[in-house]
C-alpha cells in the first residue's frame, strides 16, 4: 500500500493584504506513508513557497497543525496518505482552516481568541486544598486520578471546538470544559464552588447541544463528550 | 513594495523572557511568584506557549527524593558526570542536583498530574545511565506523567503564569539583542501576524529559545527549533560554547524521527538487527539496552554500517528493531500508550505484535550559549554580561557535557529557570536604561536584504542540502575530511541564500520570510556545529571522530566559538570546573576524569 499516490490538494487560501480568499489547486506526487505536514511542506519547497500553515513538534503532541481536511478538523501531522487515501475513499482533498478564529493567512489561524475561552475556564489550581501531608507531595491514589486523567491529555488543538456544533459565539468550547472538569475532580483544588460557576456559567456546558462531534473528531482519542456531560451531571448531584 | 522598516512600538517590562518553554516559564513563574506586579514579558515562537517542544518530552523527570532509602544526590550527581564524559560543569552538576527534589514538590504542589504509586505517592521509573552506588545498578529516580512528562510541566506552568499575570507575545521571534554599552536592555521582536517589529526594553533579558535540531534530516525536534539563539549570539560577538555537542537519540521513528522515548528501553524493549541478534550485548555486556544514548547510537548505527540493517522501502532508509512484542499487554497499555500509538499512527505497526523501526535521530544540543550556575551569560571564559540570562537547552551551563543522560533535560529546565529568576530579581530596582539610538537597524538591513535577491531556488530547497549533508558528515560519526567538506558546503549555500528571491512581498505571516531568517540561523548553527567538530580532535561522549576514536586528555576543555562573520572563527577554550573533585570529601576520586565505560 505504500506505494506513490497521485494527489490533488484544494487548499482555501486568504491573503490578507488584499482580503481576497480562493482555492488553490496543487498535484502532489508522494509515497504512503508520508503525512499531509510533509505535502504541504513539499509544495512550499517544489512548487510555491507563499502558502503559509502552521505546525510545530509535528508527531501529535502540541495540535499547531489542525487543518479540516474534506470537512474533518484534524492534525495534518497525523494523517498518512495511504490513510487518507482509505479513510476519505478518494485521491482529491480539500484542505481548509479550523474555524475557532481568524485566519491570518491561507491555513494559519489567530489562537488569541480561541485560548482566551480556555484560559477563561482557568487551567489551574484556583486555591490549593490544606496538603494533609505537610511540606511532600499530596497522595492521591491513583483510583481517584482515574476519573480524570485522560481529560489531562488534552492539547487544545481546538479540533473538538471545530467540529462542535454549538460554535464559539455560545459555547466555551469542549476543550475549555475539560479543563475545567479535570480541576473540578483533582483533590488538590478547593475552589470547586466556582469550578461550578465556571462550568454553568453564561458560555457553559448548557450551549453543549450533546452531538458528541467532539469525541468523534479528537485526534488524541479522549471521549471529550463523556466529560462534557460530566460536567452536566455534577451539576445536577450538587443541586440534589 | 512598500515594506515599512521601523520600529512600530516600545514597550518597557522588567524581565522580557525570549522563549516560553519549560525553562522560560519556570523563569516567569518564579518572578511573578515571589515578586508581585512585576511586569514579565514573554515571546514564544509557537502559536502558544503550550506548543513549545518541551511539551513533546515524554519519559520523566530525574531527582532523588531525600527521604529516599537507597538513592542519594551524590550518585546522580556521578552519573551525571560519568555521562557527560567528563565535560559537565561540576559546579552546576551539584546545585541542579541538590535542588532536583524541592523542584518537583513545587510542580506536584501547583497541579502536575504525576503518576502515582499505589500509595499515592510520586511513582518512579528506571532510565537509561541513572545508577545506584556509583553504577552499581539501575536507580528508580525518575518521577513522570505517564509519557508525557514535558506536557505535565507546561500545563502547570502555563497555569501558574496566567493565573499571576503574565503577558505573552505569540508566534514572534526576537531578531536582535539590544545594549546600551555593555548591558543588555531588550530586544527587537518581529510579529509575522501584525507584520510589525517591537522594541522591548527590560532590565533582564533571559534567552529560553530551545535548540537547534533542525539543522539535521533526521531529526525529534520541533520545526521552530532552527538555532535562532546561536545567531543572535554570535552576531552579538558572545561565544558558543561546545557547539559540536550534539545527541542522536538511539530510537528515533523511521522516517520522520520521531522520538520514541527511552522508556521502551527501560520497560524491556530489545534492539536487533535484520538477523534478529539482541546486538547490545556486545556493545555494552552490563547495562546493554540501558546504556547512554551515544553508545547506544553508535552501536546502532555501526550495525546498519555493517550490513546488519533493515531497508525501509518508503522511506528508502535504513534501520534496526526495536522489539516490543515479548512485554505484557498491560506494559503497552498504561507505560507506553503515546509511544505504541506514534508506531501505530505514524508507520503503521502495532507494537504488541510486530518489530518497529528505529534509527538515531538528532535530538539534543548540549552545546549553547555559555552561561555560570546562574544563567548569567559569559562572553569569555570568566566575563559576563551583563542584563542577559540563558537558561534551558539554548544554554550551555554546562550541566550535560557532551553527552546528556534522559531526564536531565527536564530537571535542567526548572532548576536553572528558578536559579536564573533568583538571580534576574537582585538587579530589579536599577534604572531601565535607555535604548540604543540604532535600535533595529541590524534587524531592518537584514530583512530588507532578504527581498534583495533574484534567483530561482526556494529556502526550502537549499534546507534540505543543508540537513543532508549536516547527517551525513557531522552527524552520528565525523571525520576531518568529511566536516571541511561540510564547511564548504555550507558557505556555497550561505552564498546562494543570499541571491534566494522571496516570492511573497509583504511581511504579513510572510512564512516564506520567516523560513529565510531561519536559514541564517541554521547555517550559523550548522556552521558552529562543524567549526566545533573539526576542532575537537578527540572523540567525547555523543562527538565521536572516526580519525580519533579516543577521548584525549588534552582536550579535557570546553570550546568556545565566536564568529561575528559567517565563517570567520576564533576559537579559544574554557576549562571544565571540577569543585567535586577538587574538594575532597569521600567520593572525590569519583569525580576524577574517569573512563566511560558500561
Amino acid at each position: 500500500m505504500s506505494q506513490d499516490q497521485d494527489l490533488t490538494l484544494r487548499i482555501r487560501r486568504y491573503d490578507p493584504s488584499t482580503g481576497r480568499s480562493w482555492l488553490q489547486e496543487y498535484r502532489v506526487r508522494a509515497g504512503g506513508i508520508l503525512r499531509f505536514t510533509d505535502l504541504l511542506r513539499k509544495i512550499n519547497t517544489e512548487q510555491d513557497p507563499t502558502l503559509a500553515w502552521n505546525s510545530s513538534c509535528e508527531h501529535g503532541q502540541c495540535g499547531s497543525c489542525a487543518v479540516r481536511v474534506n470537512g474533518k478538523p484534524l492534525l495534518a501531522c497525523e494523517l498518512l496518505v495511504e490513510n487518507a487515501v482509505k479513510e476519505f475513499g478518494t485521491k482529491e482533498f480539500l484542505i481548509e482552516p479550523i474555524t475557532v478564529g481568524p485566519v491570518v493567512r491561507d491555513l494559519v489561524v489567530d489562537l488569541e481568541v480561541a485560548y482566551r475561552r480556555v484560559e477563561g475556564m482557568k487551567p489551574f489550581i484556583i486555591r490549593p486544598r490544606e496538603n494533609p501531608y505537610g511540606e511532600g507531595e499530596y497522595r492521591i491514589d491513583p483510583k481517584e486520578m482515574d476519573p480524570y486523567v485522560d481529560a489531562t491529555r488534552c492539547i487544545n488543538c481546538f479540533c473538538c471546538a471545530t467540529a462542535c456544533i454549538s460554535g464559539p459565539r455560545s459555547f466555551v468550547g469542549p476543550n475549555a470544559i475539560m479543563s475545567c472538569v479535570v480541576r473540578l475532580l483533582d483533590p488538590r483544588e478547593d475552589a470547586k464552588a466556582e469550578r461550578f460557576k465556571l462550568l454553568h456559567g453564561p458560555n457553559g456546558v448548557a450551549h453543549c447541544h450533546t452531538s458528541k462531534a467532539c469525541s468523534h473528531v479528537c485526534p488524541k482519542e479522549i471521549d471529550v463528550a463523556h466529560f462534557v456531560r460530566l460536567a452536566k451531571s455534577l451539576r445536577l448531584k450538587e443541586k440534589a | 513594495m512598500g515594506n515599512e522598516w521601523k520600529i512600530s512600538e516600545v514597550i518597557s517590562c522588567d524581565v522580557l523572557i525570549l522563549g516560553a518553554g519549560g525553562a522560560g516559564l519556570r523563569c516567569a513563574a518564579e518572578i511573578l511568584e515571589k515578586r508581585l506586579g512585576c511586569r514579565v514579558i514573554a515571546v514564544t515562537k509557537v502559536s502558544h506557549p503550550q506548543k513549545s517542544h518541551t511539551s513533546t518530552a515524554q519519559g520523566g523527570l530525574a531527582a532523588v527524593d531525600p527521604k529516599d532509602p537507597v538513592d542519594k544526590p551524590i550518585y546522580h550527581m556521578f552519573d551525571t558526570w560519568k555521562g557527560s564524559d567528563c565535560m559537565a560543569d561540576q559546579n552546576v552538576v551539584k546545585r541542579i542536583v541538590e535542588a532536583g527534589w524541592e523542584e518537583i514538590l513545587w510542580l506536584e504542589n501547583r497541579g502536575m498530574h504525576f503518576s502515582r504509586d499505589v500509595d499515592g505517592k510520586l511513582a518512579r521509573r528506571t532510565f537509561g545511565g541513572h545508577t545506584l552506588n556509583f553504577g552499581e545498578t539501575s536507580a528508580y529516580r525518575a518521577v513522570f506523567e505517564a509519557d508525557r512528562t514535558g506536557k505535565g510541566i507546561m500545563d502547570t506552568l502555563w497555569g501558574e503564569v496566567i493565573k499571576r499575570g503574565i503577558s505573552f507575545i505569540h508566534q514572534s521571534m526576537a531578531t536582535e539583542l539590544l545594549f546600551n554599552g555593555d548591558r543588555c536592555v531588550g530586544a527587537v521582536v518581529f510579529s509575522p501576524k501584525s507584520g510589525k517589529f517591537t522594541a522591548i526594553r527590560a532590565k533582564a533579558t533571559v534567552l529560553a529559545m530551545g535548540g537547534c535540531g533542525q539543522v539535521f534530516k533526521i531529526t525529534t525536534n520541533c520545526r521552530q527549533n532552527t538555532g535562532d539563539h546561536l545567531a543572535l549570539a554570535v552576531e552579538t560577538g558572545l561565544p558558543v560554547m561546545d557547539p559540536e555537542a550534539v545527541q542522536f537519540h538511539p530510537t528515533g521513528i523511521v522516517g520522520p524521527g520521531i522520538l520514541a522515548s527511552e522508556t521502551l528501553r527501560s520497560v524491556g524493549g530489545i534492539l536487533r538487527n535484520k538477523d534478529l541478534e539482541a546486538f547490545m550485548e556486545r556493545y555494552a555486556p552490563k547495562m546493554k539496552e540501558l546504556a547512554p544514548r551515544d553508545l547506544v547510537a553508535r552501536a546502532i548505527e555501526t550495525e546498519i554500517r555493517e550490513g546488519r540493517g533493515i531497508l525501509n522501502p518508503s522511506h528508502g532508509i535504513e534501520h534496526v528493531w526495536i522489539d516490543l512484542r515479548h512485554l505484557p499487554e498491560h506494559v503497552h497499555k498504561t507505560q507506553i500508550p503515546e509511544v505504541a500509538s506514534f508506531f501505530k499512527k505514524f508507520v503503521n505497526v502495532d507494537t504488541r505484535t510486530e518489530l518497529c523501526p528505529i534509527r538515531p535521530s538528532n535530538h539534543y544540543h548540549m552545546g549553547g550559549i555559555p552561561t555560570n550556575e546562574d544563567g548569567q551569560v559569559l562572553k569569555g571564559p570568566n566575563d559576563r554580561v551583563s542584563g542577559l540570562f540563558a537558561i534551558g537547552e539554548c544554554a550551555c551551563a554546562s550541566f550535560h557535557g557532551f553527552n546528556r543522560l534522559g531526564t536531565n533535560s527536564l530537571l535542567e529546565l526548572i532548576t536553572m529557570g528558578r536559579f536564573a529568576a533568583q538571580k534576574a530579581m537582585e538587579d530589579l530596582d536599577q534604572e531601565l536604561p535607555p535604548l540604543p539610538p540604532d535600535a533595529g537597524s541590524r534587524t531592518f538591513e537584514k530583512f530588507s536584504s532578504y527581498f534583495a535577491g533574484h534567483s530561482k531556488v526556494t529556502v526550502g530547497s537549499l534546507r534540505e542540502r543543508m540537513k543532508a549533508v549536516m547527517t551525513e558528515k557531522v552527524g552520528v560519526f565525523r571525520n576531518e575530511q568529511g566536516i571541511k567538506e561540510a564547511i564548504s558546503l555550507l558557505e556555497e549555500l550561505k552564498e546562494e541564500a543570499q541571491k534566494c528571491g522571496l516570492r511573497s512581498r509583504d511581511l504579513l505571516m510572510n512564512q516564506e520570510l520567516v523560513e529565510r531568517w531561519e536559514l541564517d540561523n541554521l547555517l550559523t548553527s550548522a556552521m558552529l556545529i562543524a567549526q566545533g567538530a573539526l576542532h575537537r580532535r578527540e572523540s567525547r561522549g555523543g562527538h565521536f571522530r572516526e580519525d580519533f576514536p579516543e577521548r584525549r586528555s588534552e582536550f579535557d576543555r570546553h570550546t568556545l566559538v565566536y564568529m561575528e562573520q559567517f565563517g570567520k572563527v576564533r576559537i579559544d577554550w574554557k576549562p571544565v570546573d571540577m569543585t567535586l573533585y577538587e574538594e575532597g570529601g569521600p567520593y572525590a576520586e569519583k569525580f576524577g576524569m574517569i573512563e566511560r565505560k558500561y
